[in-house]
């Protein structure tokens, strides 16, 4: 390659970056794939799978979606209704269960909101959001 | 060269063009247009200005400690001299609703779109995104960004207590943190069901209280909910939940006692 394509090449790259570092910088809560969630909280299928009955699934996808379908046995706990849905979920926890919370995909949020309060309001322990929510386990389920 | 170009044979002429292009390569000035036309092939996308200019794209609202809903309006006006058509606007989430005024936009025009965030139970700062999708072919998406600042009226820490069934009754604790501003000055709390007694004394300081919450004994499974009554606001007093139970042994459920009281939290709520 010609020592001019490279440089060439190497120009459109430099001005490529500058709006995406900008982008980057300026808009960094707008991009959907910066998770909220430490990583040690996310466990996927295979591992949530291999923990048996010992999980505790919590759908926090709006109560429509939930109606419609959802991981047998899940709980339905959203911020929606937290103080009436709460003491539902809390009658059926078991101290020595693992609590996965799932919403419908990837990027939502609602896992990780419904995650953080029952780690800091309600003090348990081991709660933990499944990776890629109810498209994942839809797409697993087969 | 006798023959003019158009009655050459297309092989011949090709030639003669990729001769003629590899020379005219060779001039720097041929090279500084390449990269120049490069350079604008990649800036002209980034200083062409949507039609569809927006007012604000963030809104930050701090709604009334009774209000159930956060309403932003977004403010737009079409300043190009086509018309924008809004081809959809979704929310991120369930819990709040989008409308568009209109679906066209004329030259000149200034619309607006609504979005609603229902409160429900929430609190702290909860940010909320619209994504509109425009036929504007430079700014074909744009990202609205609700901020939804929910006062906290009272923190309850833990809202959740409980016993393994053989451990001893004793009383436990839960902190009552009055939030910022808020004038509260005395709870009312009370067990719904008679297994467990809950009492509230002030806390180690100002504008705190502990709530102690005791079963009567642990020998049996037992579930209540301890209803949280604050003397603010005067006319649609605030009412908290803390779950208390007594758990079986290790992995079994017990049913909650009393689900019609909290199915079904007051209206103040």
């Amino acid at each position: 390659m010609k020592p001019g394509a490279i440089s060439r090449a190497l120009l459109l790259v430099a001005l490529a970056v500058i709006p995406a570092a900008g982008e980057a910088v300026l808009f960094r809560d707008k991009i959907s794939w910066r998770s909220r969630i430490p990583a040690s909280e996310i466990v996927d299928l295979d591992l949530v799978r291999s923990w048996g009955p010992a999980v505790m699934w919590i759908d926090a996808r709006p109560e429509d979606q939930y109606q419609k379908d959802h991981i047998p046995g899940a709980i339905a706990l959203n911020e929606d209704r937290w103080n009436e849905l709460l003491p539902q979920f809390l009658g059926q926890w078991a101290p020595d269960r693992k609590v996965v919370v799932y919403c419908s995909t990837q990027s939502c949020n609602l896992a990780g909101d419904v995650a953080r309060r029952l780690r800091d309001e309600v003090q348990l322990k081991q709660v933990f959001v499944l990776e890629g929510g109810w498209e994942e386990w839809q797409k697993r389920k087969k | 060269m006798g023959r003019s170009l158009a009655r050459m044979p297309t092989s011949v002429r090709t030639r003669i063009w990729r001769k003629k292009y590899k020379v005219l390569a060779t001039i720097p000035t041929v090279k500084a247009i390449h990269v120049i036309s490069a350079a604008v092939s990649v800036l002209l996308p980034l200083a062409a200005r949507a039609d569809l200019k927006w007012e604000q794209t963030t809104l930050e609202l701090n709604p009334a400690v009774a209000e159930k809903q956060a309403v932003g309006h977004f403010k737009y006006q079409n300043t190009g001299d086509a018309p924008v058509r809004i081809k959809s606007v979704k929310a991120s989430c369930g819990c709040t609703t989008a409308q568009t005024q209109k679906n066209e936009v004329a030259p000149g025009e200034k619309g607006e779109i609504t979005a609603t965030f229902n409160i429900g139970d929430r609190s702290g700062q909860q940010v909320k995104t619209v994504n509109v999708e425009t036929d504007d072919p430079k700014h074909p998406t744009t990202v609205l960004t609700l901020k939804t600042n929910i006062a906290q009226v009272l923190e309850l820490t833990p809202n959740f207590v409980f016993w393994q069934s053989g451990e001893e009754a004793q009383p436990k604790t839960v902190l009552a943190k009055v939030g910022k501003d808020m004038p509260i000055t005395n709870l009312d709390v009370t067990s719904m069901s008679p297994q467990f007694e809950a009492k509230v004394e002030k806390g180690p300081a100002a504008g705190q209280f502990r709530i102690n919450i005791k079963p009567k004994d642990t020998k049996t499974t037992a579930f209540t909910t301890v209803t949280v009554k604050t003397d603010f606001p005067k006319d649609a007093p605030k009412v908290f939940y803390i779950t208390a139970r007594v758990t079986g042994p290790a992995a079994a459920a017990v049913t909650p006692a009393v689900p019609v009281a909290v199915a079904s939290p007051s209206p103040e709520n």
